[in-house]
């Protein structure tokens, strides 16, 4: 099975440890605060703190699903530039493998979001021509997506072919 | 190569004075004197004006329309509006005239320009090569008045000219066609040609591929999903409706399915009536339309992928729809709208239609030489509603996935267009070991995935597409490369082929500095390249060199110079023709099984070139405007040799290179330690200058040519690795695989300390060849590669 989703040849370049970190964070935070607001909206409404328990209830389930998964989708991550192609591969449950050709990129590009920088992470996207490409690396240590960046910058260039 | 791009220069330009035949003088100084410009054609503000109101009208009468539900119609309304609208288009036909006297434009030999504004002036220079696209747009007024716009389209931003006289635009058309592709005319040498037909715009030297008959364009209109859905559901609420006797309630969803009708048979009847695809001079050519003429060239290398469809209905008459994806042609929303560039090349045809057209937009493309491949039973599981319409497969240019039983799409995408591939498997597919494969290109109406396919073919039509597509590519960049050298150097070269009886159809081969054509079996002429610099001196030196090997016979056969001169401004030698086939295209069609013994006989060939006596003793080099130059060491010898084109990309590598520094230093530390006698020196071993032969056992590398100012006395390993690495280079698939293999034969030959010594030229013809940045980027990403093994 994990052979169709393996890099020719080489070995994945997994994410930083800290990525995990982050995702642990948001999965136990984000889920209770967002179920938060209607359960108390209900409870000070109707006085039934009963159905407000409820609703905090499958925030619980919600972030024990997710907190199951979020190792597996951290390990799920992996990249590798191989000689003419960058190839990305995430997915638990969907699994996707994708392989741009590092003459087609157009633009390399270098994210972080003020939570990912608390973390000290980054995030490194590639476009093509095509809106479908979608390659994104996330939960990069800042020198890494710089290097990535920098890297497939360089043999863009080398490999570039108009359209 | 931001210098390319269309120039918009905002410039507050001198006033253009009160009289209006003085020309505008161009902002640019490098323009010279003053030149002059015209203007668009005098009816053009009428025209515009007559928009102007023909917009007020419908938006007007769209109102009265959507508000006759709610309250009466009534004609009082019309009393107060009409002096509003007089004001309007009197107004508007004032700024109309504005635009009109203070645009100009110039289309002449040197350059096309376009100047507008009264207060805020701005002029508009558009590069001759940087056109994508030029358009004819008649509206309907326009039309009347024998009026056309001119749309030209470069890089991202259309620029429209309007109105002029339709001749002068269909001539002006062409005629910045003709520029686009690079070749030199004159506007005046178009002048005389005849003028294209008012109903169709198709010129005398057009022939017209596919025509759509009204009859045939209204009924599959009328037989089309896209058509029969709506009136389906409109009769339904329509019948219901009624038989409740409630329809007044029904009116809020009706009207707006009625209004979508009828945009629907404005695009796809009116718009659509009369489609003419057409073979120009200068391209394929889209005309279509009834009340606005729509006249559109298709920019063949700018075709991402091809999409056909079929629906059910259609199935049956045999008719299919044919939908490209253009580049640049994102931003129309891939619908018929009536002017704009639409991605429709043909709105209805039957198969041996689409056939033809196929093969123009993908040249040397045929559907029935590509076997396809169904998805394997399983899929049904998932794909209940469709899994037998599953196809996949792709021939040496094109993959082609197709899905869909209710609407049957076909989507063709050439291997050169892959923008970047994916492989997606769920979780029910996973169970089932299925997964699919897309295929991206740019947006557009073209979508290929193929669907449920095996993991493991999965994995292997993935993989295999991008190296297909890397392949493509290349060739696709050879090509152009080839090209771009080819067109700015025939001056003089029909009277100095005519002269040797010969023609461009005996064009035997073409590298970076000549061109080799067929003159009977023994003799070829080879023709300097204009930009080559010093190209008899050169010959002259090769002359004597190969005059001085006739004696020696060491097994294979080699050049020989028997006249050189100049001839009407080129220069020129004839030389001895090789027998056999270039090695290079023989190893793109030959098998692996061949492949391997006449690799052998090329390293033989290769390592008898040593024997090849030298005029000088010592390292040397042999060609070049101060040879024969002596130098007392290999190393000083090499480091003169990457001294000229270091000068070049220095910069390049440093910023392409890490740590170039450090891998330079070492490179002169190791040259210096290579101990050898000197030898003969070809100094680019490739298989692109060999010739092979069939022989009783199998093929066999005859001859080697082509020795140019790279030939040495030095170090006969310098051969033996440029053998293995450059034929990395040659494009096919093999190549890399068959290098190494070489290499390993090499190794075996002559010891282990080879391999070493390979590694080391490796770096050297990495930077020795690093100044081809410009001409040639694959081999400059050879270079790099080699720097950073």
């Amino acid at each position: 099975m994990e052979e169709l989703f393996a890099p020719p040849a080489y070995e994945w370049k997994r994410l930083s440890p800290k990525y995990r970190s982050m995702r642990i964070l948001t999965s136990l935070i984000i889920p209770p605060i967002i179920f938060s607001i209607p359960a108390v909206i209900v409870g000070v409404a109707s006085g039934k703190w009963w159905i407000s328990a409820l609703i905090w209830a499958v925030a619980v389930v919600i972030v024990i699903i997710r907190l199951a998964f979020v190792t597996r989708s951290w390990r799920s991550w992996g990249y590798v530039e191989r000689e003419d192609d960058l190839y990305i591969t995430h997915g638990v449950m969907f699994r996707s493998l994708i392989a741009v050709p590092y003459g087609r990129m157009q633009l390399v590009e270098v994210e972080s979001g003020p939570l990912e920088r608390a973390f000290g992470l980054a995030s490194v996207a590639l476009k093509t021509a095509s809106p479908e490409t979608g390659a994104r690396i996330p939960g990069l240590a800042p020198d890494e997506a710089i290097r990535l960046r920098d890297r497939l910058t360089e043999l863009g260039e080398a490999h570039a072919s108009g359209l | 190569m931001s210098a390319s791009q269309p120039h918009h220069t905002s410039a507050p330009g001198p006033s253009t004075g009160s009289d209006p035949d003085t020309a505008t003088p161009n902002p640019a100084p490098t323009s010279g004197p003053v030149k002059p410009t015209e203007r668009p054609h005098p009816l053009t503000p009428f025209v515009r004006g007559w928009l102007v109101f023909v917009a007020i009208a419908i938006g007007w009468g769209r109102e009265i329309v959507s508000s006759a539900g709610e309250n009466q119609f009534e004609p009082r309304g019309l009393v107060w509006i009409l002096p509003v609208l007089a004001i309007v288009v009197l107004l508007a036909g004032i700024a109309g005239f504005f635009s009109w006297y203070f645009t100009r434009f110039v289309i002449d030999d040197e350059e096309l320009r376009i100047d507008t504004g009264a207060i805020f002036k701005r002029s508009t220079k558009i590069p001759f090569e940087r056109l994508q696209s030029v358009d004819i747009v008649q509206p309907l007024a326009a039309r009347i008045f024998g009026l056309a716009e001119l749309r030209l389209d470069a890089g991202n931003s259309t620029t429209k000219l309007r109105y002029l006289s339709r001749s002068k635009a269909s001539r002006f058309r062409d005629y910045l066609l003709t520029r686009a592709h690079g070749h030199h005319a004159s506007i005046q040498d178009l002048d005389q040609q005849s003028v294209a037909n008012v109903f169709t715009d198709l010129g005398a030297a057009d022939h017209p591929l596919v025509q759509v008959s009204p009859q045939r364009l209204i009924v599959s209109f009328l037989l089309s999903t896209e058509w029969l859905i709506p009136t389906a559901i409109s009769i339904i609420i329509l019948v219901s409706t009624i038989a409740f006797g409630v329809l007044p309630f029904a009116l809020g969803a009706l009207i707006p399915l009625l209004i979508g009708m009828l945009s629907l048979i404005w695009r796809r009847v009116i718009g659509m009536f009369n489609f003419t695809l057409a073979e120009s001079p200068r391209g394929l050519r889209i005309t279509r339309g009834l009340t606005n003429l729509t006249s559109q060239s298709v920019p063949i290398n700018r075709v991402q992928g091809v999409k056909t469809s079929q629906s059910l209905l259609w199935k049956a008459l045999g008719w299919y729809r044919v939908d490209i994806d253009i580049l640049g042609h994102a931003d129309s929303d891939g619908e018929n709208t009536e002017s704009t560039a639409s991605s429709v090349l043909l709105p209805v045809a039957a198969l041996d239609e689409v056939e033809l057209a196929l093969g123009r937009v993908l040249p040397g493309f045929d559907l029935d030489d590509v076997a396809l491949h169904p998805a394997p039973k399983r899929a049904r599981w998932l794909r209940w509603f469709d899994f037998w319409t599953l196809r996949y497969g792709w021939d040496d240019r094109t993959l082609i996935t197709e899905h869909g039983w209710f609407t049957h799409v076909r989507d063709m995408v050439p291997h050169a267009k892959t923008q970047s591939v994916r492989i997606e498997q769920g979780p029910l597919q996973r169970l089932l070991r299925l997964a699919d494969v897309h295929v991206h290109t740019p947006r557009g109406p073209v979508n290929a995935v193929a669907h449920q396919l095996d993991d493991q073919i999965a994995r292997a039509l993935a993989i295999g597409q991008l190296d297909r597509a890397r392949d493509a590519r290349a060739a696709e960049r050879q090509h152009r490369a080839v090209e771009m050298v080819r067109s700015d150097d025939h001056q003089g070269e029909a009277e100095l082929l005519a002269r040797f009886g010969t023609g461009r159809d005996h064009l035997l081969g073409s590298g970076g500095e000549s061109e080799v054509f067929a003159l009977n079996h023994d003799r070829v002429l080879r023709i300097y390249r204009s930009r080559h610099e010093a190209p008899l001196p050169t010959a002259a030196q090769l002359r004597s060199l190969y005059e001085s090997w006739r004696a020696v016979d060491i097994g294979i056969e080699l050049p020989l110079i028997t006249d050189m001169g100049e001839y009407n401004g080129r220069s020129y030698s004839v030389d001895r023709r090789f027998s056999g086939r270039n090695f290079s295209s023989w190893l793109q069609s030959a098998d692996s099984a061949q492949r391997r013994p006449a690799l052998i006989s090329f390293l033989d060939a290769t390592e008898r070139l040593q024997h090849l006596p030298s005029p000088v003793p010592g390292f040397a080099r042999l060609i070049g405007d101060r040879a024969p130059q002596q130098f007392s060491t290999l190393g000083e010898l090499l480091n003169d040799m990457l001294t000229g084109p270091l000068q070049t990309s220095r910069t390049r590598l440093d910023r392409d290179v890490p740590e170039v520094r450090e891998m330079w230093n070492r490179l002169h530390g190791e040259l210096a330690q290579r101990l050898v006698a000197p030898a003969l020196v070809h100094g680019d071993v490739c298989p692109p200058n060999a010739y092979v032969s069939q022989g009783p056992n199998g093929p066999v590398v005859t001859g080697i040519g082509d020795f140019s100012p790279h030939t040495l006395n030095a170090d006969p390993l310098l051969d033996v690795a440029g053998a293995v690495i450059f034929l990395e280079l040659e494009p096919y698939a093999d190549a890399p695989t068959d290098a190494a293999w070489l290499e390993a034969v090499a190794v075996e030959r002559h010891g282990q300390d080879v391999s070493h010594w390979i590694d080391v030229y490796r770096r050297y013809y990495g930077f020795y060849f690093s100044n081809a940045y410009a001409v040639d980027p694959s081999l400059y990403a050879w270079c790099l590669r080699q720097l950073s093994r």
